[in-house]
């Protein structure tokens, strides 16, 4: 009986063919952003910067390589870019990217899609461990440290769409059903907006939390973790953070972006061109700041609570009024 | 219930059994663990019938003492936690058997056999008794049966001291709270059944009511480890054995809920504050118990105070139904309570899988400092995956049975938080964010324990590791397993929670209610598409880049030639820097001699998290009492006369208290027979209340 719930109807060749493309724009998707980011900070830096398609082409030559294993490492190193790349790719199915919706959404599929994303940072960093170098595990510290705290942040942004729209399925409480949230409380709207940016610069290790190009093991986060990781497995982590940014990415576009009600191709675009320039601003504050001392960081982390915060008792008092 | 009934009577035999063959040592402790094994799988089969067939009703058997009466029965809420019991007694039975073969020959293995089987019957008697002074006789027989079995190691200093700590934190909360408590229902109640007690309790004026919920909260809390009485679980969960600490922290604490559960299904419907006091307990509890276990230094002593995490993640959930209660909101309390039931069953799950895997590396390092110890996952590589799970699943990351009853109170909490009130909606939002947070640190807790013991390379050379042993390995491997199920199918699971629910009568269980746990048939082809995507992953990786050679190296030390295992990452280091951000709460101690001038000597650093509870408030309180009473010492030498006239004072002060407040007063006066039965109770229970402690 629930093994029929479980099965995914595709009952007309025409759905099919138009799920397939989705499916294949949003996993082709994360490079390109890369790209648009790496452009413009050669851009900035007055260079013409690496070609368009340059994160496609390492992702595939690092796939032909071969593989140097540590002595010291055990399967967990191993298992570690498979299990998080599959966390995010699981979380892919329940985050509309390109489009209104999820493929797979559920009542409460936030919570998953969260705690998919601790899977991922467990077994990054247990990975990183496996090496016993002390530069990696420093990075692991600063990783899971960060990430506590800007996971109860994430989740009050959460709770922000929840309690404007009265959902609790990801892509319900996100695009046109914000709108009217955005009528009523856009302050809110907007912290929740500032705060998943700040979220977002964390997570995927973004200056000025973390400097992803920084040439001094000491003062690095997730590239110090991925140090040993060669060949394949490092196209996987490639892969996996740019995936990460574009996950994030979408809950930040849909959240700000909610009078759009175009759905097909020409929606398609649109989203594409949003998260383009989302990485387009990202670009501009890597070139534009110098990252934080470390011990800083947690006091913006704190700082985009806050604002979650803020933006709680807003929408709260909203509903009260 | 026969079965419940032959589970005691074999753990009985199991008793008899190890005195009798006492002086063949292995033959006692082999029939004395197989008795418990058998007792815990017949306690599985009668707790699975109760709660899948329903039909059973609560069968009693009355055997009148001259106090209460022996008077057993399963109903669905016992039912439950006899589940518990049961599947961590069998995983616990086989496990000792690998952990204490080998041990030579002690008067302490005789002792473990007996006081083993007796824990184990006092466990199932607690959730059986339909008898308040039952009750209470089991309760008594547990705390002091674990206490034997903490200090099975007796020549250890710090397992005197844990084992003494554990049986006075808990006989303070039984004074405080539990037996005034049961005092107060059985006196006003004419009885000492429960049904009496529950008529009793259930017409309660409401203040009256709400100092029950606190005596309650303080009895049983104590027992479950809610702070600030959780300071017994990080001192006797090291010290004890480790199949004991599984059994500690996978049904004794657990205890402690049944009986915050059964007391509050008696209560009438608190009000609101009740509510969030437990959720503010539950909030505290979490967040402080897993910001300690991140600042500790051995193995079992982090999971206690995990342990004391998950409790309130527990009291959180059952917090958040009691405002589902109060809201009127049938689907909150149904989550709410799902989620704290599931996450009693899921913690004595993968706690008692966490506290056997650590058993096992304590039996075969002999240590549980894991900053020596390191690159364990190449010498007992079966260990390590089974620790890895556990670790996992009390993360709560999905496909693993901790997610589930996460998602079910995160559930609770959005839909309070999406509700109309304002005040409980701004409660529940600051409930998202300490379960967000304690997620956040546990997981960077159970990520330094697993990866600093069993990754990386080993950290001292002179410890030698041996592989783990078959029934340990077989014994871990129950628990595991059953995570294993509840996570990737929770809907085979849920049906177990309507009897609990039901016997706890907060809302009537409705099958319109039942598309509230509709997600978790998602949850589970979330689950699945999760292990397909990593088989898929996997297969392409192995595909990929054959043609070239896959080597292996040392690590890449960043330049530097000649690293050493001791220049790894340490514990301490790990979980410095989030300490360091809460130190203004936590206030470690951090001692640093560092190496200075031109020719610099050596140097050392060491940190430390001492309990603030213990330091700033239980030592210096009993240090004061300590000192009081040594200042009442003089007293001893008065004339006899001043004595008498002092309980003489005393008895005309508690009758003016009872003849003005009539707190003891019966809720009906009418009945002439039931006054003797009053003083009864009263003669025996006073001075059980006051001599214990």
């Amino acid at each position: 009986m629930n093994l029929l719930a479980m099965t995914i109807h595709l009952p007309v060749p025409g759905v099919a063919a138009v799920v397939t493309a989705q499916v294949l724009g949003v996993l082709l998707l994360p490079p390109l952003l890369m790209s648009v980011i790496a452009k413009t900070k050669a851009w900035f830096g007055g260079r013409d910067g690496p070609p368009w398609l340059q994160p496609y082409f390492d992702l595939l030559k690092l796939f032909r390589k071969g593989a140097v294993y540590s002595h010291t490492t055990t399967w967990v190193f191993r298992a570690g870019p498979i299990v998080s790349l599959a966390a995010l790719l699981t979380a892919t199915t329940m985050i509309p990217v390109l489009g209104p919706n999820s493929w797979l959404g559920f009542k409460g599929d936030l919570i998953l899609v969260a705690y998919l994303f601790a899977l991922g940072r467990m077994f990054t960093v247990l990975a990183a461990m496996d090496t016993g170098s002390a530069f990696e595990g420093m990075g692991s510290a600063r990783e899971v440290t960060f990430a506590t705290m800007s996971e109860p942040a994430l989740f009050l942004c959460l709770a922000v769409l929840a309690i404007s729209t009265g959902n609790l399925q990801l892509d319900d409480m996100l695009g046109t059903n914000l709108a009217g949230a955005w009528h009523s409380v856009g302050p809110a709207m907007l912290l929740v907006v500032g705060a998943l940016f700040i979220i977002l610069l964390t997570e995927c290790s973004r200056i000025p939390v973390d400097d992803p190009l920084t040439h001094l093991e000491l003062t690095m986060i997730h590239e110090v973790m991925v140090l040993d990781h060669s060949g394949p497995d490092f196209a996987y982590i490639t892969y996996g953070a740019a995936l990460k940014f574009t996950l994030l990415g979408s809950l930040l576009v849909h959240a700000a972006m909610p009078q759009v009600a175009w759905v097909g191709l020409p929606g398609a675009l649109l989203w594409l061109a949003a998260l383009m320039a989302l990485a387009l601003l990202v670009g501009i504050i890597e070139s534009t700041m110098a990252r934080l001392r470390l011990n800083r960081v947690s006091l913006l982390l704190a700082g985009a609570t806050v604002l979650s915060g803020l933006a709680v008792l807003l929408v709260l008092f909203n509903k009260l009024a | 219930m026969s079965l419940a009934l032959l589970a005691l009577a074999v753990l009985g035999v199991g008793v008899l059994w190890s005195i009798v063959a006492g002086a063949r040592q292995r033959v006692a402790l082999g029939g004395a663990l197989a008795a418990a094994a058998v007792g815990g799988i017949l306690a599985t089969v009668a707790a699975g019938t109760v709660l899948c067939g329903a039909s059973i009703g609560p069968a009693e058997i009355v055997w009148p003492l001259p106090l209460g009466a022996v008077s057993l029965g399963l109903d669905g809420l016992s039912a439950f936690f006899l589940l518990v019991i049961g599947l961590t007694t069998i995983a616990a039975s086989i496990y000792s058997w690998g952990y204490f073969r080998d041990e030579p020959p002690t008067r302490s293995l005789i002792g473990y056999g007996v006081f083993y089987c007796l824990l184990v019957a006092a466990l199932i008697t607690v959730v059986a008794a339909r008898d308040g002074v039952l009750f209470l006789m089991a309760w008594e027989l547990m705390g002091v049966s674990s206490f034997f079995l903490v200090t099975f190691r007796d020549r250890d200093p710090e397992a005197r001291r844990g084992a003494w700590m554990y049986l006075i934190s808990t006989h303070i909360g039984g004074a405080v709270g539990i037996f005034p408590l049961f005092g107060i229902l059985v006196i006003r109640g004419g009885g000492t059944s429960f049904a009496a007690m529950s008529a009793a309790a259930a017409g309660l004026p409401m203040p009256w009511a709400v100092g029950c919920f606190v005596m309650a909260l303080i009895g049983f809390g104590t027992k479950a480890g809610f702070m600030p009485m959780h300071n017994w679980l990080p001192a006797a969960h090291p010290v004890a054995p480790s199949p004991v600490s599984a059994l500690m922290s996978g049904v004794l604490l657990k205890m402690g809920i049944y009986g915050l559960l059964r007391s509050l299904g008696w209560l009438p419907p608190l009000p609101i504050g009740c509510a969030l006091a437990l959720m503010g307990v539950g909030i505290i509890t979490g967040s402080m118990g897993i910001l300690y276990a991140v600042g500790q230094k051995q193995l079992k002593r982090m999971l206690a105070y995990s342990s004391v995490e998950n409790m309130g993640i527990v009291a959180l959930g059952i917090g958040v139904a009691l405002l589902g209660r109060s809201l009127d909101r049938p689907l909150i309390v149904q989550l709410g309570l799902a989620g704290a039931l599931l996450h009693v069953l899921n913690h004595s799950l993968f706690k008692g899988l966490l506290f056997l895997s650590a058993g096992s590396v304590l039996h075969s390092t002999g240590t549980q400092e894991f900053d020596r110890l390191g690159g364990l996952a190449k010498k007992t590589p079966r260990n390590a995956a089974l620790f890895l799970l556990g670790a996992m699943g009390i993360c709560a990351l999905p496909p693993l049975n901790g997610f589930v009853s996460e998602w079910l109170i995160y559930s609770a909490l959005f839909h309070t938080a999406m509700g109309p009130f304002s005040l409980s909606a701004g409660s529940a939002v600051v409930g998202l964010l300490a379960l967000a947070f304690i997620g956040g640190v546990a997981l960077t807790g159970f990520s330094k324990v697993f990866a600093i013991t069993f990754l990386g390379a080993p950290r001292d050379a002179t410890i030698h590791a041996h592989r783990t042993s078959t029934p340990m390995l077989l014994g871990m491997l129950v628990p595991a397993v059953l995570c294993v199920i509840i996570g990737t199918c929770p809907w085979l699971v849920i049906p177990l929670l309507n009897a609990p629910m039901a016997a706890l009568g907060f809302v009537s269980v409705d099958s319109s209610l039942a598309d509230a746990f509709a997600p978790l048939v998602l949850i589970s082809r979330g689950a699945l598409i999760l292990a397909g995507v990593v088989a898929a992953l996997a297969l392409l990786r192995k595909c990929a880049g054959t043609d070239q050679p896959i080597t292996a190296g040392p690590t890449w030390g960043c330049g530097y030639s000649a690293p050493t295992a001791r220049m790894q990452y340490t514990g301490s280091s790990f979980g410095w820097s989030i300490l360091r951000s809460f130190r203004r709460i936590l206030l470690p101690r951090r001692q640093a001699h560092l190496p200075a001038g031109c020719f610099p000597a050596t140097g050392d650093l060491s940190t430390s998290v001492p309990d603030v509870m213990l330091t700033k408030g239980y030592a210096p309180a009993f240090g004061w009492s300590g000192r009081f009473a040594e200042a009442c010492r003089p007293m001893e030498r008065w004339r006899i006369h001043v004595l008498l006239m002092g309980i003489v004072v005393t008895l005309v002060v508690m009758f003016a208290v009872e003849t003005v407040f009539r707190p003891f007063w019966p809720a009906e006066r009418s009945s002439a027979g039931a006054a003797p039965v009053h003083s009864a109770v009263v003669d025996g229970g006073a001075p059980r209340a006051g001599g214990l402690p």
